[in-house]
C-alpha cells in the first residue's frame, strides 16, 4: 500500500501541457527534474509527445499498470476523471484541483460526489486542493510550483506532513538553506479521503521516516487522531504546530468547566496527554523534528554546555534553566575529578565549570579532549555544543569530534554567524547532528529532546 | 467548542449530585436535605445553608446560600428567613468545611476530542490567569500527576508559604471522575466541582453540579 505511493513504478499526468505556465507542465517537469526513475505516461488529448515522453488520449489508452495519477485538470473534470483511475485500478490519485469543500456548497457536492466514487475502490485520493506529494528517496514530486522558484529538500529523516501546501513549499525551500532533507512530504489539502490519521501512519511504516512533523489548522477525526498519535508517537516521535490558537469557545457555555474550554487549551492538553511536542511556529517546526529524528533522546535533563565562546555560554544557561513553552532544563555539575582533568586541556583563566568555555585560544583537539570527559561523566545526561570556527584553532575537523560524542551522549550544537558557520552547520547536517544558526534555537532543540524523553520514561505502562 | 447543546439536558440537585459522587468514594461535606427544619440535626456546627432546587443553577447570586452558622437557634433563624425567599423549595443543610486551597475540577465535552476533564485553580484565579488544564478522558495516574504540576496551585503539592495539600488525593480524585464517566454507568454530560477543597491530608468537593444527558 505505502509502496504505490512512496516508490510508484508509474505515474501518469493527468492535464501535462507543453505551455509553461500550465500545471500540468510544472508537475511533469518537476518529476522529470527530481530525477524519478520510474515510467512517466503524460495524458493529453491534444498532444502525442511533451518533453521528450509519450503522451497518450487517456488514461485507458495507456498499456500498462498506473501506480500514481497527478491529475491537473479543474475541479469538475478531476472528479469524472476519478472514475477512469477506479477503473484502471490505480491505487493513488493526487487531485491538485481547488474549488471544492473550500469554496462553498457547490464545491462541498463534488467533494461529496468524489468520496462516494471511491468508497469500497481500490483508489485513495490526496487532496483535493492540495499540491500533493514529494518522496525524494524515489524522486516524486507532483508539486505544482516551476523548478526554478525554489529548491526541494534531498534526502532525509523528517516526514513532513501539512494541511496547507503553499507552507509547506516554502518551509522545504527554506531548509534546504542548511541543507536539511525531509524522507517525505505529504499535503493532505482538503482531506477527502486520506487525513492526518492515515498520513501518520503511511510515515510510521516507511523505514526513511525517523520522525513526523505536521501542520494542522483543524483535525478531522479528534478520537482517532489522538489514539493514533499517541501510538505512533512512541515509535516515531511527532511534532505538530497546530494553527487557530486565538479562537475562543464561541458559545455560551452551561458550565464554568465549558467556558474555560477553549479549542487551544484542550488541544495542548490533549497533545501533552499523547506525549506530542508542540511547536509555535514553522522555524520550531523543522527544528524540533531535525532533532528527534538525529538523536536518541537523553534519559535526564541534566545537560553541559561547550563553547569557545563565554557569552554565548551565559545566553545558553539562561534559556535552558528559565521556564518557557517547552519546559526547563538544568546545568549539568560536574566532581572534583573531571573538573581536574579538564583543566588540563584550556588556559588557567578559561572556566570548566558549566558553561564550559574554552575561550578563543580553545582548539579542535582541547574541545575533543573536553568532550571525552563529558561523554564519560555519570552527571551529563546530554550536551550542548557550540561549534564557532571564527576562531583560528577550532576547524572543520570538530564534525567529526561531535559526530564521536554523539554515538555515545546526545548532542545538540550550534553555529552562529554567516561565512564559516554556514559551512559548518551544512557539515553537521551531513553528519546527522542537529545544529543550528541561534542559541535560542539550539536550546529550543536540545528541551524538546529532553521532554520528549522524559514523557517516555514516565508513561511507559499506559 | 463545547458542551454541545443539541441534546436535552437535566441538572441534578446539589444533594443527588454529591450522593452520587460519595457512592464512588468521593468526600463530600455530611448534609441533610429536608423540606422543614428538623428539631435537632445530627451535624457538626458550623454549618452552611443552601437552598436545593433544579431551578436554580446559580445559588449565590441569588443569596441561595449561607454560610458559616454557628449554631442551631442562629440556623433556625436562617431556615425561616430561607424558607421566605425559596418557599416550594427543598434546604440542604451541610457540615462547614475546614479552608485549605481551592480548585475546580470539571468535565465538558469538546466538538473534535469528546469528553474532557479539567483542573483549575480555584476561586477567581481561574479565569483572571487561565490556569487551567485538560485531558481526554479516561487519564491515568501519570496524567493526572501532570496535570496537577501543569497549573500553578499545584505547588502546594510541595508546600508554599506554610501551606501543603493533599494531592495524592486529588490526584485520586481526578481518576475517580474520569473512572466514573469512562464507566458510563450514569449519563453524564458535563460537570463542574466548584469548590473542590484540598487539605493537607484529603480533598472534599464542596460543591457539585452535574448535568445529565436526557429529558428534563
Amino acid at each position: 500500500m505505502l509502496e504505490h505511493l512512496f516508490n510508484p513504478e508509474s505515474i501518469s499526468v493527468v492535464g501535462a501541457s507543453s505551455d509553461p505556465r500550465k500545471i500540468g507542465h510544472a508537475v511533469l517537469e518537476n518529476l522529470v527534474l527530481q530525477g524519478y526513475g520510474g515510467r512517466i505516461y503524460p495524458v493529453n488529448p491534444a498532444s502525442s509527445e511533451i518533453m521528450g515522453l509519450k503522451c497518450y488520449p487517456s488514461l485507458e489508452a495507456i498499456p500498462s499498470r498506473v501506480d500514481l495519477a497527478v491529475i491537473t485538470l479543474p475541479a469538475k473534470q478531476s472528479v469524472d476523471l476519478l472514475e477512469q483511475c477506479v477503473k484502471k485500478k490505480i491505487p493513488y490519485a493526487v487531485i491538485v484541483a481547488g474549488g471544492f469543500s473550500e469554496a462553498g456548497e457547490e464545491g462541498r457536492v463534488l467533494e461529496t460526489r468524489l468520496r462516494e466514487i471511491i468508497k469500497g475502490t481500490g483508489t485513495r485520493v490526496i487532496g483535493p486542493n492540495t499540491v500533493g506529494v514529494l518522496f525524494p528517496y524515489t524522486g516524486v514530486n507532483t508539486a505544482l510550483t516551476p523548478h526554478d522558484r525554489l529548491f526541494f529538500p534531498e534526502k532525509g529523516e523528517v516526514g513532513f506532513i501539512s494541511q496547507s501546501g503553499a507552507l509547506g513549499l516554502l518551509v522545504m525551500d527554506s531548509i534546504t538553506e542548511y541543507r536539511m532533507g525531509i524522507s517525505g512530504f505529504i499535503n493532505i489539502g482538503n482531506r477527502a479521503d486520506i487525513a492526518e490519521t492515515d498520513s501518520l501512519r503511511l510515515f510510521e511504516a516507511d523505514p526513511n521516516t525517523k520522525s513526523i512533523v505536521m501542520y494542522l489548522e483543524s483535525v478531522s477525526d479528534g478520537e482517532q487522531f489522538f489514539k493514533t498519535v499517541k501510538e505512533v508517537n512512541r515509535k516515531k516521535p511527532v511534532i505538530i504546530l497546530k494553527t487557530g490558537r486565538s479562537l475562543e469557545s464561541t458559545r455560551a457555555a452551561a458550565s464554568h468547566t465549558g467556558a474555560m474550554a477553549s479549542n487551544d487549551r484542550v488541544f495542548s492538553g490533549i497533545m501533552r496527554q499523547a506525549g506530542i511536542t508542540r511547536a509555535y511556529d514553522e522555524t520550531e517546526l523543522l527544528d524540533f523534528g531535525k532533532a528527534l529524528a538525529y538523536q536518541r533522546p537523553p534519559p535526564g535533563k541534566r545537560v553541559a554546555v561547550i563553547t569557545t565562546a563565554g557569552g554565548v555560554g551565559v545566553l545558553t544557561t539562561d534559556l535552558l534553566t528559565s521556564p518557557d513553552n517547552h519546559g526547563r532544563l538544568e546545568m549539568a555539575s560536574f566532581n572534583d575529578e573531571e573538573t581536574r582533568e579538564m583543566r588540563k586541556f584550556v588556559l588557567p583563566f578559561a572556566s570548566v565549570a558549566n558553561p564550559i568555555d574554552l575561550t578563543a585560544d580553545g582548539s579542535t583537539e582541547a574541545y575533543g579532549k573536553i568532550l571525552d570527559v563529558l561523554v564519560r561523566s555519570d552527571s551529563v545526561d546530554a550536551i550542548i555544543a557550540y561549534a564557532l570556527p571564527q576562531t583560528p584553532k577550532i576547524n572543520m575537523d570538530i564534525v567529526g569530534t561531535l559526530k564521536l560524542a554523539a554515538s555515545s551522549k546526545p548532542v545538540v550544537a550550534g553555529a552562529i554567524g554567516n561565512r564559516l558557520s554556514k559551512v559548518m552547520l551544512g557539515e553537521l547536517e551531513a553528519a546527522r547532528i542537529p545544529a543550528f544558526p541561534s542559541v535560542s534555537r539550539t536550546v529550543g532543540a536540545m528541551k524538546v529532546l529532553c521532554e520528549y524523553g522524559e514523557y517516555l520514561r514516565r508513561h511507559r505502562n499506559d | 467548542m463545547t458542551d454541545s447543546g443539541t441534546e436535552p439536558q437535566k441538572v441534578m440537585v446539589e444533594k443527588q449530585a454529591k450522593d452520587l459522587l460519595s457512592n464512588h468514594g468521593i468526600s463530600v461535606p455530611r448534609s441533610v436535605l429536608s423540606k422543614d427544619l428538623p428539631a435537632s440535626i445530627r451535624l457538626k456546627f458550623p454549618v452552611v445553608l443552601k437552598v436545593s432546587d433544579e431551578r436554580i443553577l446559580h445559588k449565590t447570586d441569588v443569596g441561595g446560600v449561607i454560610l458559616n452558622i454557628g449554631t442551631q437557634e442562629a440556623l433556625e433563624r436562617e431556615f425561616i428567613s430561607m424558607k421566605s425567599r425559596f418557599p416550594d423549595s427543598e434546604y440542604l443543610i451541610e457540615e462547614m468545611l475546614p479552608s485549605g486551597i481551592e480548585y475546580i475540577i470539571g468535565v465538558t465535552r469538546d466538538r473534535d476530542f469528546g469528553q474532557v476533564i479539567m483542573l483549575g485553580s480555584g476561586g477567581i484565579f481561574t479565569e483572571l490567569y487561565g490556569d487551567v488544564t485538560f485531558r481526554k478522558i479516561p487519564i491515568f495516574k501519570e496524567d493526572a500527576e501532570e496535570m496537577i504540576t501543569g497549573i500553578a496551585s499545584g505547588r502546594f503539592c510541595q508546600g508554599f508559604r506554610g501551606k501543603k495539600v493533599d494531592c495524592n488525593a486529588l490526584a485520586d480524585l481526578l481518576i475517580k471522575i474520569s473512572a466514573l464517566l469512562e464507566s458510563g454507568s450514569y449519563p453524564i454530560e458535563s460537570m463542574d466541582l466548584n469548590p473542590v477543597i484540598a487539605l493537607e491530608k484529603g480533598v472534599v468537593v464542596a460543591d457539585a453540579k452535574i448535568i445529565l444527558r436526557g429529558k428534563s
